[in-house]
């Protein structure tokens, strides 16, 4: 017998909020071809505001940050100048081309000491406002016009914190319209505050959206983290809202009578939990975020577009945790950086400081029972058996950032 | 060497309190079931103690001779749930190979 529109409405809620996604199945070709891999390159990491940096990251004049882009065969400067301003430039050198910071790895800090930049090729200097500074011998070029030749930008923006750069020539929507109405849902916690960070980083070989694919929903929690977290078993995943190519929902785990916390989960937990410092904080999360103020809130669970999840928990989750963010970055059609980061208030003890590292084990240790289906996952699908795939209800943020997929790639 | 009062947990020292996590992790991913039993049934009912010893120190100032201490208490913060959820396997059940999982903040947390 069919179901009636109200069943329906209640098995379903936010798929029937949502009717303009459709109920249908979704392609797989998105995840294993490699020529739209090679089309994703301009047409969604090409156009998108891309989140690389936070602002404690670069908390001097001075201080930049070094992010590899596979995906955009480039590798990105993002530095505060002399006056307090962020620039992002490409990091190479308008002589000859050469990379004007060595890389050492998918992302690092550091100091221009003199708020310059030198390439170690020929020694032209570079202000961190991006002017060319000084050129070595400039009497032997013919007409060198150095205000042509400072290093090439990118488009910058911050937004709470958060820098995003972006790679068009003209981007066709400012940071702040293009996060839609994310900007304003997660807008006013005090992010900056959580400067101790963990970050974990695999090169998966997957597709990127399999990654991010399985960091979107929560439908997995019972089976992929019974190990880890056996309290989440019961866990309600709401409130799932989309706005535009982006979406995000709620986290709510009521308790487990009987279901006490281990010796030493209680023990160090318990410090954070009872510390003012890292206690729960919900009176600082946003206005939208635990509309209810429900004591079993654990984290708003977004999809950023196209990579980035921002996890707010205000350190009622995770004791102590008061964010943590996820990205995938393409490096190829079978194979993503995956970088993930816990971000704490930073201990005023060191038992705080144990205590910290105890729940970001724990929360790392999740992370392998999250990691450990992608490549499955994908070796699987690359196989062209599954031509698509049928989602549920909870599984309504691909459904989302899927379709979002197909408007920005025109196809 | 550990504080006199802690002389009970030498033993583990030697084994567990190393001074980065990667080290740690090296060995979480070798040690044997009876070694995470022993580790946590000696340590857990010290924790406390261990714990108002090490404050009196402010982070990132503890002296160069506590810091074996403050290691080996912050490889038991990491050791223990696989006491307490693993069954005292040195891996998470059905997990990504923890080898490629790289601790990339790197080594300047940890003193
Ligand atoms: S390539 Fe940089 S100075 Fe020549
Ligand atoms: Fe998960």
């Amino acid at each position: 017998m069919a179901a009636s529109a109200d069943q329906v409405r209640q098995a379903m809620p936010f798929t029937t909020r949502y009717p303009e996604l459709g109920t249908g199945p979704v392609d797989v070709r998105p995840m294993i071809d490699p020529e739209l891999f090679e089309q994703e390159r301009e047409r969604i990491f090409g156009q998108a505001w891309l989140y690389v940096a936070r602002a404690e990251e670069l908390a001097e004049p001075g201080d930049y940050k070094l992010r590899r882009l596979d995906v955009a065969n480039t590798s990105v400067i993002i530095v505060r100048d002399k006056s307090g301003e962020i620039h992002a430039f490409h990091n190479i050198c308008t002589h000859r081309g050469n990379k004007l910071i060595p890389e050492q790895d998918a992302q690092s800090l550091g100091r221009a000491e003199t708020h310059s930049f030198t390439c170690r090729f020929h020694a032209w200097t570079f202000n961190t406002d991006g002017t060319l500074r000084g050129v070595a011998r400039q009497e032997s070029f013919a007409d060198l016009d150095k205000s042509c030749l400072g290093l090439k930008r990118i488009h910058c923006a911050e937004w709470e914190g958060f820098i995003f750069i972006n790679l068009a020539e003209q981007p066709r929507q400012n940071l702040v319209d293009y996060l839609d109405g994310m900007a304003g849902h997660f807008a006013g916690y005090p992010y900056h505050e959580a400067t101790l960070r963990f970050r974990y980083s695999a090169v998966l070989n997957c597709n990127w959206k399999v990654a991010l694919y399985a960091f979107s929903e929560a439908y997995h929690v019972p089976t992929i983290h019974k190990g880890t977290f056996p309290s989440l078993a019961k866990l309600e995943h709401t409130e799932i809202k989309c706005f535009g190519p982006h979406s995000t929902s709620g986290i709510y785990v009521p308790p487990v009578p009987g279901l006490e916390p281990t010796p030493v989960t209680a023990n160090l937990g318990g410090r954070l939990r009872t510390s003012e410092r890292h206690r729960p904080h919900l009176e600082l999360l946003p206005e939208n975020i635990n509309r209810d103020k429900r004591g079993d809130f654990q984290f708003e669970f977004p999809v950023f577009f196209p990579n980035f999840l921002l996890h707010l928990g205000a350190g009622n989750g995770y004791p102590g945790m008061a964010y943590f963010t996820h990205q995938f970055w393409p490096i190829s059609v079978d194979s993503t950086l995956w970088e993930g980061t816990n971000f704490f208030r930073p201990p005023e003890t060191v038992s705080e400081r144990i205590a910290i590292a105890h729940i970001n084990a724990l929360h790392r240790n999740a992370w392998l029972e999250d990691t450990s289906t992608m490549e499955d996952t994908y070796q699987a699908l690359a196989s062209g058996v599954l031509e698509d795939m049928v989602l549920m209800d909870e599984e309504l943020m691909i459904r989302n950032t899927h379709k979002h997929w197909h408007d920005y790639m025109g196809i | 060497m550990l504080p006199e009062q802690f002389s009970s947990l030498e033993p583990f020292a030697g084994v567990w309190a190393f001074p980065t996590e990667l080290q740690r992790s090296q060995q979480r991913w070798v040690a044997t079931a009876e070694e995470y039993r022993e580790f946590y049934e000696a340590m857990l009912p010290l924790l406390d103690e261990v714990l108002v010893y090490l404050d009196q120190y402010q982070p990132g100032a503890t002296p160069e001779s506590v810091l074996p201490l403050y290691h080996l208490a912050l490889a038991f913060a990491e050791a223990a749930p696989h006491n307490e959820l693993y069954d005292c396997s040195n891996t998470v059940p059905n997990s990504f190979d923890a080898h490629r999982f790289v601790a990339a903040h790197g080594e300047n947390l940890d003193r």
